[in-house]
């Protein structure tokens, strides 16, 4: 009877314990990281200069990142995310560089695009019942063909340097100003899914979509934005990408897309584990720079940054699975 | 005693010495390259018409969804086009499967000759390269070995490319530039079969030039050009800030070195080789300094004349006289604004191989 009552009580401080370590425990591998790291190269590593370039080169993966999350906190996929950037990110460069409209009114186009293009992938998936990994897959790739007719095929440099100034060459505190949109964006997500309706509605979607539906949320309504706002940030993310480069290529953005849900997936691991979270996936992303920035500099090959990458993901998401007693993941 | 004060002098008269002749071997080569190039002929004319009268090509670019693969495909079809003989295109979009289906199509549509075009290696489709082999077809390459490769041996002949000669002009070009003192970062993909003897030929070539003068090497896999280029130079910059010249071995590389120098606040020129026009628009902008093209328009007439003295039995030439030419603010303005992958190289080749074809 005693112990009956004494293990509850016991086992509750150990187990938020263990919640805060795994809350933690991503935030406290990035310090060990840059620990390694200014050990190893003090010099250079440990320097503003470093990590100014590392937060300032990393906005589009984090807006990418960021954009893909809002589904996948529904319980969806977007797998067409890359896919609108290098649209978005083309639509810009031809319609800047090659009709001659106003840097300002090609972006207003591509961000409109991309909602449209939102709007298309919730249609198919919620009209005809069609799993999202599916539909924005086809969407992507259509939108994959549809880049490469517009651009030929071709790079397409020379957009407009307001927009270069605004992304990548204007500075705060010595951070370019990339940074600082991706850093926004996080927070506005963050405050969104916690201290609005609609972002604990879009939470309740991706817990459960039928116990949802049955406390009256509107679930369709729910998928349906979550798909747009994705497609809107991936927009965001195509604009950044053109201001990055001053260029847009018909290929090399899609290659993003992975990257972006690694950190996706690696940050539901920290700071609300089991939970897609902006801080934690912006915290993923400059986690992962940090090792790959590290080991480039002490002149690891090409092939240990993708062991680092890909090993950093599978063994935090593991031990995060380890952590949690092991209970199955389920996407929606 | 005047004697003894010169000889006391020579440990430092040496070097400054062969600085010297170091720095005019670098300008002679660099203006070797300046000027637009006159045709010569690399084989013995013959009668192209006739004996390509009852032979047919078969085409495979590496994929059509990439503009130089496109220039360099028309560049072929013209050529075979102006001579008469059967010339088709597998439009593909890359892929293993796009690959074997045209080798398929070749051997059963009953061409001569299969070609693998824009830097598809054979060694990935070996058995269906084979088994055309045995059907009777030739199988040759063009653009994807460097002169100094050897081909594997399921091809019968290759259109190569002179990477390691532009490796010796990007070295001049860095050593002249930072005034005999160069700290060069190269960026190559291993994963491209030219890129070894590529990169080999700028290291030995500077360290020719200046044998104490450092350099390193990045690596990045082709796939990995939009999401490591950048953060790759950036660590490389932050790690080494001396380093006062980028060479990006493919030009379209540059676009993910330009926002990394924004980024790391570095000011570093660029030199690169492949001439894409959007690159060309890039030294016209004053980002990228220098650019070393070859004409594709002529790179596909000397594929075609490879392609035509295999199957008409000639020797076939390892030298295809393609010229490289140099492109900076000087004479960036013959390449066409914006830029185009033809202009800036005159059109002498035309009429020189339809000369040595005897098509007049």
């Amino acid at each position: 009877m005693t112990a009956g009552t004494t293990n509850p009580t016991a086992a509750k401080p150990r187990r938020s314990w263990t919640k805060e370590m795994e809350r933690f425990a991503l935030l406290g591998a990035w310090a060990v990281l840059i620990a390694v790291f200014a050990l190893a190269v003090p010099d250079t590593f440990l320097t503003w200069r470093t990590f100014s370039a590392m937060f300032g080169s990393q906005a589009v993966l984090v807006v990418l990142a960021l954009a893909i999350l809002v589904p996948l906190t529904a319980g969806d996929f977007d797998l067409s995310a890359a896919n609108v950037l290098v649209f978005t990110a083309m639509l810009v460069a031809v319609t800047n560089v090659q009709l001659g409209l106003p840097i300002g009114l090609s972006i207003v186009l591509a961000l409109g695009i991309g909602a449209l293009i939102g709007a298309i992938n919730a249609f198919f998936v919620l009209f005809f019942r069609i799993h999202s990994l599916i539909i924005t897959l086809g969407v992507g790739t259509f939108l994959q063909g549809l880049t490469l007719w517009m651009s030929q095929s071709r790079t397409i440099s020379g957009i407009s340097m307001e927009l270069v100034q605004l992304v990548v060459i204007q500075r705060l505190v010595g951070i370019p100003l990339a940074f600082y949109y991706g850093l926004a964006l996080a927070l506005i997500m963050w405050w969104v899914l916690e201290y609005t309706i609609a972002g604990r509605k879009l939470l309740f979607v991706g817990r459960g979509r039928e116990v949802a539906r049955l406390n009256g949320v509107k679930v369709d309504r729910v998928r349906a934005m979550a798909l747009v706002t994705s497609s809107t940030l991936a927009a965001i993310a195509g604009v950044l990408y053109a201001g990055m480069t001053g260029s847009a290529d018909p290929n090399s953005g899609s290659s993003l897309l992975l990257p972006a849900f690694a950190a996706a997936f690696l940050g539901a691991t920290t700071l609300y584990p089991g939970r897609f979270n902006p801080l934690g996936t912006l915290l993923s992303v400059y986690f992962l720079i940090t090792g790959i920035t590290g080991l480039t500099m002490l002149g690891a090959d090409a092939y240990v940054q993708s062991l680092f990458y890909g090993g950093a993901l599978v063994v935090a998401v593991s031990l995060s699975q380890l952590v949690r007693g092991r209970q199955p993941q389920s996407f929606g | 005693m005047k004697f003894r004060a010169t000889y006391l002098l020579l440990p430092f008269l040496i070097p400054a010495v062969a600085q010297a002749d170091a720095m005019d071997d670098a300008l002679a080569l660099i203006e070797k390259h300046r000027e637009i190039p006159a045709f010569v002929p690399q084989g013995d004319p013959f009668d192209a018409r006739t004996c390509m009268a009852d032979k047919s090509v078969f085409s495979i670019p590496v994929t059509m969804t990439i503009p130089f693969a496109v220039a360099l495909e028309d560049a072929m079809s013209r050529a075979a086009a102006d001579v008469g003989f059967r010339y088709t295109v597998w439009e593909t979009q890359g892929g293993m499967d796009s690959y074997i289906q045209g080798v398929d199509q070749a051997v059963s549509q009953g061409y001569d000759l299969v070609d693998l075009a824009g830097g598809l290696n054979p060694v990935v489709i070996g058995p269906q390269l084979m088994q055309a082999r045995e059907a009777g077809l030739t199988v040759t390459t063009t653009h994807l070995y460097d002169e100094t490769q050897e081909q594997a041996d399921i091809v019968d002949a290759s259109a190569k490319v002179p990477f390691s000669t532009v490796g010796d002009i990007l070295a001049a070009w860095a050593f002249v530039q930072t005034d005999g003192a160069p700290n060069v970062l190269i960026i190559g993909s291993d994963d491209v079969l030219p890129t070894t003897p590529f990169v080999e030929s700028i290291q030995a070539s500077l360290t020719e030039y200046c044998p104490d003068c450092a350099q390193q090497y990045l690596n990045v896999p082709l796939a990995e050009w939009g999401t490591r280029i950048q953060s790759g130079v950036q660590s490389a910059m932050l790690s080494n800030p001396d380093i006062n010249f980028i060479i990006p071995i493919y030009d379209s590389m540059s676009q993910f070195v330009t926002p990394a120098l924004r980024i790391a606040g570095a000011d570093v020129p660029i030199a690169s080789f492949n001439g894409t026009p959007f690159v060309l628009d890039m030294v016209r902008e004053d980002t990228v300094q220098m650019v070393i093209g070859e004409s594709l328009g002529w790179a596909g007439y000397a594929a075609v004349d490879v392609q035509m003295r295999q199957l008409c039995g000639l020797p076939v030439p390892d030298d295809l006289g393609i010229p490289l030419v140099i492109f900076d603010e000087s004479n960036i303005e013959t390449v066409g604004v914006p830029a185009n992958f033809d202009d800036g190289y005159g059109d002498a080749h035309i009429a020189g191989f339809r000369e040595l074809w005897m098509l007049d």
